[in-house]
């Protein structure tokens, strides 16, 4: 299983740049592994230490993932009553919705974009940050505010500020001369789904950008050193030196936002609730829908199973990713 | 290279080499970064100048930049409403989260250290479970956490809160401070162990400390990740006096009325407590990221 | 050693069990004694959960031993939290709500005559006890109601030159076509997902078109509709209306005309103490009937929100819900609540007992007495709703009338 090398393969990048207060350090990439002879693990000791994460995973994230499933078995009536076993139609109900099909590219659409943009958004940010200029721990702090803050709060003031009647962006860009009359920005479905991107893409930028500049805290200033006596430029430093040093982090980052931004429901249903139509539902908001405006609570859990489908699929993807890393590097 | 080295290492790489010439640099560095800072604080920035607006101006079309009459009231009457109870809801809310965080720690801790020291049978198996059940959002399993809520009796309860939250938050939390773990030396604890510390001794003075961004880390996720939950509070908290602040604001516009001005006040009122948390652990933050991308 | 590591497994386990043990909300012992009700009220605005409070204590005051939970959620949140509750076996007992027909046929809640004294049953104007049948039977409580009127602003009239509010649909578009002239938005017309059911059948009533047929069967593609559909596809192409009719909620109307920037549009009647009070009481409007399409009758929308009782342990619950409903449907209480939160009487007695304003309200309340009502007995009724706000703005957009009735048809005709 590729999980298992999860934790101990550490990067074998950052050696011999330890400054702190004597440490002793391992051999870069060697698993400080030695088990102490006289004590035999007990089969059950494990337990006693991963057991109550067990027990809170299982019960509480596990179990209404099961009840779920169970549910897009069911035949459930518009009031939320189960009448009944319904084997695949639910399943039936939702592949034959004509709106699915362009839900889903949607989704793949909102997933790839958002993730790709925030990514190579937060590269820049993390090398801005890294630099040192005045007031830059007071830039830092902004910056983590679109974190701090709800996402449904920054997605309602996006809103807000979008609207054709009173948002300020429409005032803004008339004041400077771009437009002369407002633009209802979250009507055109094409607009307006880039507008939700760009929403998702900076409510993830924070976290992301934190995670790309502890990277670079962890780049030795020795290999800078020997690249600049190489000769190499500032591109090529970054492109040759930086980037592939980054990997690591950046493969973390990649993964925590594709869960996310999947699973990011908030944004959509602040600014447009997936409308008009379904002309902007990617298919966490479509599940929601299902459930509540046509009723359909089994379909909705249907969409839900398949929904988890997709973004396992994705996983299995990032592993082999990550597998691949480590046999190469 | 393990986490230790990360957090003395920001600043040389910058300082060592002299390169005073290079003023321009600086003066540009600073005018971009004030400017990125700028642009991430301006919808919070907007936010705060509506909740200062009189309401009548509110909905003005165009809108004014500037509230006409600064309406610094707005967040008086917002403090002193009877429903949503703002400051109560506050307080449940901290409440929930300071709970929800300590619990996922309490949980994760032994869990991430025992897997990153030893190996055993089923750690792959246990990983692969935290890394999959990452993946699940509350909103798609509503229904289930309501029916278990029942079944335990904790409908309505800041404790079924703090389950969930700390339940849905424990897999990155194990995640990231197994990474940390696993950067630690063995050899810095098996010295302390060596020099009579006994095994938990050691773990918690030598390895804990070391760890500490990696605490840090799992804590503000956590945190931010249980102040900000939302759709849980909604389903299985009902009275008013276990309301958390997330589930108080979209209140105040309704179908029938709308409090703009409020639901941004209270909005910001939320928003604080967080950056200040950050802007205490912030240090440790970037240096706790650092396992994560280790990994 | 090893004790210190079993120690803290233990600590954390006993952690995890105790935090596990806090007692829960009293949902589950209350039930027990049939005295203490569960009571889930919509939220309308800011005055209701002190209404509710208020209402309660004097209840309990008056009938010791008996005990009301409220929970007040807010319209947005209703749908999903009464879902959940029925799909775990949580329901309440009463809950405030704009459907009942779909409880009823699930075998959900109890008949009116079980849970309200003859006294009640009698006082409810008929016109709302009618729409609070399924299948001929009564199981809504008609609680509040709401009537749709035209509203214009009288400024903007003056400005464009216009003497009278439009009556027909050929006067709407003129009176638009002068609006737009002077420089205002002529129509406010919100067919975005909030309220779209609503401001469409306002317009296909007018026209002699609706949802069902006289024997209750679905015509949603009807003629009538597809005519009422491409007037007001024609009126948005011309630029009579706001921006994007389809992604405009009836709040941002509602909004901007009480900024004084919308000529004309349908009203309701919590209008006044909802929008135009908290922004310009000054502003100078007029109310009108619904323009329909020859000018000749008028009808108006009306709408109504329900109580209903849920069974629930085999009938132990009936007598403190009998009680707390009877106590809600004096004269005084039920009068207070309309009063507080601006809507229309649904029993005769509080009708009477509302006097104040008499000259903002008279319009709709005589506009009621030919209101039609959206099938609400119709159990399907939820997932056509929910259709039509979803499709019906994208017909004077992107989307051929005739296309989206034709699929709104079909959600209908499937079984719920």
């Amino acid at each position: 299983m590729a999980v298992q090398d999860f934790t101990t393969r550490t990067a074998g990048s950052g050696s011999g740049s330890g400054s702190g207060s004597g440490e002793e350090r391992t051999t870069p990439g060697a698993l400080p592994r030695r088990v102490r002879t006289g004590h035999r693990l007990r089969a059950l000791e494990p337990l006693l230490w991963l057991g109550p994460a067990l027990v809170l995973i299982l019960a509480v994230v596990i179990w209404p993932v099961v009840e779920m499933v169970r549910t897009s078995l069911m035949d459930i009536s518009s009031t939320g009553l189960t009448r009944g076993f319904a084997g695949g139609a639910n399943y039936a109900d939702l592949f034959a919705e004509p709106d699915l099909p362009g839900v889903v590219l949607r989704t793949l659409v909102w997933v790839v974009g958002v993730v790709t943009v925030t990514l190579t958004v937060s590269l820049a940010l993390a090398q801005l940050l890294n630099s040192r200029f005045p007031g830059r721990r007071m830039v830092r702090w902004a910056l983590i505010v679109p974190w701090a803050a709800s996402v449904l709060m920054t997605a309602l003031t996006w809103r807000w500020m979008l609207n054709n009647f009173y948002g300020v962006v429409n005032r803004v860009l008339m004041d400077v001369g771009i437009l002369d009359k407002p633009v209802n920005w979250l009507a055109h479905p094409a607009q307006a789904f880039a507008w939700m991107m760009a929403v998702a893409v900076f409510v993830s930028l924070p976290f992301t950008a934190f995670v790309i500049l502890s990277g670079l805290g962890t780049i030795p200033a020795e290999v800078y050193e020997a690249a600049r006596l190489d000769g190499a430029g500032t591109a090529r430093t970054y492109l040759s030196v930086t980037l592939p040093l980054l990997r690591p982090s950046l493969l973390v980052a990649a993964i925590i936002n594709v869960i996310n931004v999947f699973n990011s429901f908030p944004v959509i249903w602040a600014m447009t609730r997936g409308g008009p139509g379904f002309a902007t539902d990617t298919t966490t908001t479509y599940m929601y829908k299902l459930a509540f405006d046509n009723q359909a609570v089994g379909e909705s859990a249907a969409m839900a199973v398949v929904n988890f489908a997709l973004i396992l699929l994705v996983v299995l993807v990032y592993l082999r990713v990550v597998r691949g890393r480590e046999e190469t590097g | 290279m393990s986490a230790v080295t990360a957090r003395s290492t920001t600043a040389p790489s910058a300082t060592v080499r002299r390169r005073r010439p290079l003023r321009l640099r600086t003066v540009l560095l600073t005018a971009v970064g004030w400017l990125t800072a700028l642009i991430f604080l301006a919808p919070y920035l907007q936010m705060l100048l509506t909740a200062l607006k009189p309401t009548p101006e509110l909905m003005k079309s165009p809108p004014s930049y500037l509230p006409s009459q600064w309406e610094w009231s707005n967040f008086a009457d917002v403090w002193s409403l009877k429903d949503p109870p703002v400051p109560d809801a506050l307080l449940f809310s901290l409440y929930v989260a300071g709970m929800s965080t300590l619990l996922a720690l309490a949980v994760g801790l032994p869990a991430a250290y025992y897997t990153a020291r030893h190996r055993f049978r089923g750690r792959g198996a246990f990983l692969l479970l935290v890394l999959v059940t990452q993946m699940f959002a509350p909103t798609a399993l509503l229904v289930g956490i309501y029916r278990e809520m029942v079944s335990l009796d904790l409908t309505d309860t800041a404790e079924g809160l703090i389950l969930v939250n700390a339940a849905f938050n424990l897999p990155f939390c194990i995640w990231i401070l197994n990474a940390y773990f696993a950067s630690i030396p063995k050899e810095l604890e098996e010295a302390a162990f060596m020099d009579g510390a006994g095994r938990l001794g050691a773990m918690v003075r030598v390895t804990l400390p070391l760890a500490l961004p990696g605490v840090v880390t799992a804590l503000v996720y956590t945190f931010i990740g249980a102040w900000n939950e939302y759709v849980v509070a909604l389903t299985i908290t009902s009275s008013g006096d276990r309301t958390t602040l997330t589930k108080a604001i979209p209140g105040f516009v309704t179908a029938y009325q709308e409090q703009w001005q409020y639901l941004f006040a209270t909005s910001l009122i939320a928003i604080v407590p967080v950056v200040v948390l950050f802007i205490f652990v912030e240090r440790y933050l970037i240096s706790g990221l650092t396992a994560g991308g280790i990994k | 050693m090893k004790r210190h590591l079993i120690g803290i497994a233990a600590g954390v386990t006993l952690a995890l069990v105790l935090s596990g043990c806090g007692k829960g909300g009293s949902s589950g012992d209350s039930d027990s004694d049939g005295k203490t009700i569960r009571f889930v009220a919509a939220k309308y605005d800011d005055d209701t959960q002190p209404y509710w409070d208020k209402l309660i204590k004097t209840f309990e005051a008056e009938n010791p031993g008996y005990q009301v939970e409220l929970e007040v959620v807010d319209w947005e949140q209703l749908d999903s939290k009464v879902k959940t509750y029925i799909q775990t076996g949580q329901q309440p007992d009463v809950l405030n709500y704009n459907k009942f027909s779909d409880f009823a046929r699930d075998d959900l809640i109890y008949q009116a005559k079980d849970v309200v004294s003859p006294k009640v049953l009698d006082d409810f104007l008929p016109l709302f006890a009618d729409q609070a049948q399924y299948e001929g039977v009564q199981y809504g409580l008609p609680f509040i109601s709401s009537a749709r009127l035209f509203f214009y602003n009288k400024d903007i009239f003056d400005k464009a030159k216009i003497s009278k509010p439009p009556s027909s649909w050929a006067e709407v578009e003129d009176a638009a076509e002068k609006v737009k002239k002077a420089g205002d938005i002529p129509l406010g017309l919100p067919l975005g997902a909030e309220e779209a059911q609503a401001e469409f059948y306002i317009w296909a009533m007018n026209n002699g078109g609706g949802w069902t047929d006289k024997s209750g069967k679905w015509t949603v593609d009807q003629q009538a509709n597809v005519e009422t559909l491409d007037f007001l596809r024609k009126l948005t192409k011309a630029g009579l209306t706001q921006p994007n009719p389809e992604a405009t909620n009836r709040k941002d109307v509602f909004n901007q005309f009480a900024q004084g920037k919308i000529g004309m549009i349908n009203g309701a009647v919590f209008m006044r103490k909802g929008f135009i009070d908290t922004v310009d009481k000054n502003l100078n409007y007029g109310v009108a009937p619904l323009p329909s399409k020859d000018g000749t009758t008028h009808n108006t929308l009306g709408v109504q929100d329900y109580l209903v009782a849920f069974k629930k342990d085999e009938g132990k619950n009936r007598e403190a819900v009998n009680k707390f409903l009877d106590f809600f449907y004096q004269k005084e209480n039920a009068s207070k609540f309309l009063s507080t939160e601006g809507f229309l009487s649904v029993t005769k007695s509080a009708g009477d007992a509302l006097s104040s304003d008499a000259s903002y309200y008279k319009p709709f309340v005589d506009a009621l007495s030919g209101a039609r009502f959206a099938p609400t007995d119709n159990p399907n009724w939820s997932a056509v709703e929910g259709a039509v706000k979803q499709r019906i703005g994208t017909a004077v957009s992107s989307a051929e009338p005739e296309k989206v009735l034709g699929e709104i048809q079909e959600t209908a005709e499937k079984d719920g």
